[in-house]
């Protein structure tokens, strides 16, 4: 009985114990050795939220900065978190200049949905609660610079000697209405992804696998040749039926190169967008036939991500197009166990888009960059610019594009040995000689959901005229005006 | 003496009360009223009256720091012209009524009668496994169904059917509403489980004997005693979960999306909250899903009028003949 007491007094005092440890603050303290003490706490939840602390002159003022960033975890976080690491070097230039005020910055970041982090945005702006500094892809522009959210950019870019190192032709993804309303934050490319092994399997010699990328580039081997080379799999039985191309689970950004793949313009003189029929009927032809021949499974738009990236990792899928930081997604989060990125150098390969032969012809991709930008409620647009430029520098943007598969902005970084250095960057920084853009329009996204529900169409067994119309009444219905068909 | 008890008008010969003596007396009665009335203003009434007024404006979120334009039914002249309007429309209904009949209303019915005529004890429990669906999160029920009706390799319908020869499917994509309907309705059948469980408990015993001691099988005690002693909670739940299905979209959202393809499985609120709220590029016409969304409050109030007609609620809520007498 007493032996049975004891053991009772000794359970209790244990769950006692871990009561009182779970009860104990989740709080992460880490010290950073620069003049300031910077104190970082990290709430773990999907929302990452970090703290800045600084030191204050006597008489000086304290001002805080909010950056919301929308970032995977945890290759992408450093598009915040070189926010952090710019802090100590931003407050340093104030002290130079004679300023008495620091800056104290706190940083929101996950990775939500594009729609929702956008709508976020715009709700927080009209509430007079925005953060003060927004990352987002450029294509918001298009509806934040008309709606007042934004500060125009433009007269205080050159007070930062740090944006003469920007590559020249990312500006023009800031601009609306011929001002400049950020500062691109990285770039990226689109590449077709393809399994090396499975070609190989198809009897494809080591020479015409590497020599893909040189091929396609050249003109060579175009969308057709991939869409023969897919069926050849599927038939061969190297993939199984619908395995032979993937495209992404969803709408995005993608398929617009498509359109301009098929030869479609999307920008006019005015403010309305344009839509190519002929361009867009060769879309929705290629992607029905695809389906039809079985190369495509008519359920790759079912919205799942998480399969995507298993199938492609998993060695399913003989040609795939992506993204650049998929490459980073993939080694970090789906073959780590594998071997991690030397097993993508092993078995995948990469290059730009095939020309469409009855398009272009030529070679594409596309670059969305993510741009740092000033919500026009912020009281202090001069300091949270002097924080983007101070982030804005080579050391912190190469970790972060090395870490998340983005490429650099800057100039410096075509001699910056980290970034020359990282095999992956230097060989997919040749296809933005062939990259295109979305556009900063209001009417975009409404353009792409049009053109999207076209897409759906022909993928789900209607005839690639019956798409078109889809697309076109779509676009009549919701654009208007806004909407040159042609 | 029975009118003069139930108030029900003056005295033969009298005068009638004077208006203000008439609200004098049924002051008290608002008094007590009020407070529920102005919540029901602010919270239901309200809010169609504003979502009225933004169908009647191009509001987005490229105009959302602007002053409100006016455009007048345009947004209304949209909806109707989409191509895909009558296949909304057509989907919503086919949706409500499926889950209703087969689920919310039907299996609630039979599984009521089933565990009300069990030991009590069982019934009970029945009862409460009908409930989890309802209890779990909307997301980790949905990550369940999802996984369950997973493309191959995946799925465990394909585990568990591939041993018996059965060609493995993406089973979502493939039988789309099949799921949509089940995931629904296996919510949706506690609700009326519960309620004609109660219903039924709550009829006099001495009908069911007495009816039992006339010979009276147990169907006939079914069809003649019990389903027209519930036909308020039977009026009730239909109408109540009529409407909680129109405008209810969260499951489909998680599970298809509206899909697979183009708006298979999209019913009329999901497209409301996509026109509004819900775009890849999160372009939110809010103007022009406050359209869609005002249509459905007129297709709630219509359908709801005609279950109050086919009821006979009249009926229903009537004084009880007996203290007419």
């Amino acid at each position: 009985m007493k032996k049975h007491r004891l053991w009772t007094i000794v359970a209790a005092l244990t769950v006692f114990g871990m009561m009182l440890v779970g009860c104990q603050p989740q709080t992460v303290t880490v010290e950073v050795p620069v003049k300031e003490t910077v104190e970082v706490v990290v709430e773990k939840t999907v929302e990452v939220i970090k703290e800045v602390e600084v030191e204050v002159p006597v008489g000086g003022e304290l001002v805080h900065i909010v950056a919301r960033c929308k970032a995977a975890p945890p290759h992408e976080e450093g598009r915040c978190n070189n926010l952090v690491s710019a802090v100590g070097a931003a407050n340093a230039a104030l002290a130079e200049m004679g300023d008495d005020r620091r800056i104290e910055l706190e940083i929101i970041q996950d990775n939500a949905d594009w729609g929702d982090y956008k709508t976020e945005f715009e709700l927080a702006s009209d509430a007079g609660a925005a953060p003060d500094i927004v990352c987002s892809g450029h294509e918001h522009i298009g509806d934040w610079g008309p709606a007042g959210y934004l500060v125009d950019v433009t007269g205080m870019l050159g007070d930062y000697p740090e944006f003469d190192d920007v590559i020249d032709a990312l500006w023009a993804s800031t601009e609306w209405n011929g001002s400049r309303w950020g500062v691109p934050q990285d770039a990226e490319a689109r590449p077709l992804y393809y399994n090396k092994t499975l070609l190989a399997e198809l009897g494809w010699s080591d020479a015409d696998i590497e020599s893909l990328p040189d091929r396609i580039m050249s003109g060579e081997f175009t969308w057709e040749d991939m869409f023969d080379t897919a069926e050849e799999a599927v038939n061969a039985g190297v993939v199984a039926e619908g395995n032979g191309w993937w495209h992404r689970p969803k709408n995005g950004g993608d398929f617009l190169y498509y359109y301009y793949a098929a030869g479609g313009e999307i920008t006019s003189d005015g403010d309305a967008l344009i839509f190519d029929k002929a361009a867009a009927l060769k879309v929705y032809e290629k992607l029905y036939a695809a389906v039809d021949r079985g190369i495509l499974s008519d359920t790759r738009l079912d919205g799942d991500w998480t399969s995507w990236h298993t199938g492609i990792t998993d060695g399913d899928v003989l040609f795939m197009f992506g993204g650049s930081w998929n490459w980073a997604e993939w080694f970090s989060n789906y073959v780590v166990d594998r071997g991690g990125e030397d097993y993508l150098w092993e078995h995948f390969g990469f290059a730009a888009i095939p020309g469409m032969a009855n398009g272009t012809g030529n070679p594409t991709t596309l670059t969305h960059p993510l741009i740092y930008m000033i919500s026009s409620a912020s009281e202090h647009p001069d300091l949270a610019l002097l924080l983007i430029s101070k982030a804005s520098v080579k050391e912190l943007n190469t970790d972060y594009a090395i870490a998340s598969g983005h490429l650099g902005i800057l100039k410096s970084q075509a001699e910056y040995g980290p970034y020359t250095s990282s095999k992956f960057l230097s060989q997919v920084l040749p296809l933005l000689d062939v990259t295109t853009f979305l556009p900063n329009s209001p009417y975009w996204s409404a353009w792409s959901n049009g053109y999207y529900e076209g897409i759906l169409a022909a993928e789900s067994g209607f005839s690639a005229e019956d798409a078109l119309e889809v697309a076109v009444d779509y676009l009549q219905n919701e654009l208007g005006d806004n909407v040159i068909i042609r | 003496m029975a009118e003069a008890i139930m108030g029900s008008g003056p005295v033969k010969g009298q005068a009638p009360p004077s208006r203000w003596a008439q609200l004098k007396a049924t002051l008290g009665a608002w008094g007590f009223i009020s407070p529920a009335a102005v919540l029901v203003l602010v919270f239901f009434f309200l809010p169609v009256v504003i979502l009225f007024v933004i169908s009647l404006t191009d509001l987005s979120s490229s105009n959302f720091s602007e002053p409100l334009t006016f455009i007048n039914l345009e947004n209304f002249t949209r909806l109707f012209k989409d191509k895909f309007f009558p296949k909304i429309l057509g989907n919503t209904f086919f949706y409500v009524a499926t889950t209703l009949s087969c689920f919310n209303v039907g299996m609630a019915l039979v599984l009521a009668l089933l565990t009300t005529h069990i030991d009590r004890r069982a019934g009970l429990f029945f009862r409460l496994i009908w409930l989890l669906p309802r209890i779990t999160p909307s997301v980790i029920y949905i990550l369940m169904w999802r996984r369950i009706s997973h493309q191959p390799p995946f799925g465990l319908i394909n585990q568990l059917l591939g041993p018996f020869g059965v060609e493995p499917q993406y089973w979502l994509f493939e039988q789309p509403w099949l799921f949509v309907i089940l995931v629904n309705g296996f919510v949706g059948a506690s609700f009326g489980l519960i309620l004609f469980s109660s219903a039924i408990e709550a009829i006099p015993k001495d009908l069911i004997t007495a009816a039992k001691v006339d010979g009276a099988s147990t169907w006939q005690i079914i069809r003649d005693i019990t389903l027209p002693q519930i036909r308020w909670p039977l009026l009730f739940v239909t109408t109540y979960q009529t409407l909680s299905l129109l405008t209810s979209f969260e499951y489909i959202l998680l599970l298809t999306e509206g899909g697979p393809g183009l708006y298979t499985t999209e019913v009329w609120a999901l497209t409301a909250y996509k026109r509004a709220l819900k775009t890849y590029f999160g372009h939110n016409q809010w103007g022009y899903g406050a359209a869609w969304g005002f249509v459905l409050v007129i297709i709630g109030i219509v359908m709801s009028t005609i279950y109050l007609r086919v009821f006979r609620f009249g009926e229903l809520v009537q004084e009880p003949k007996i203290d007419v007498l």
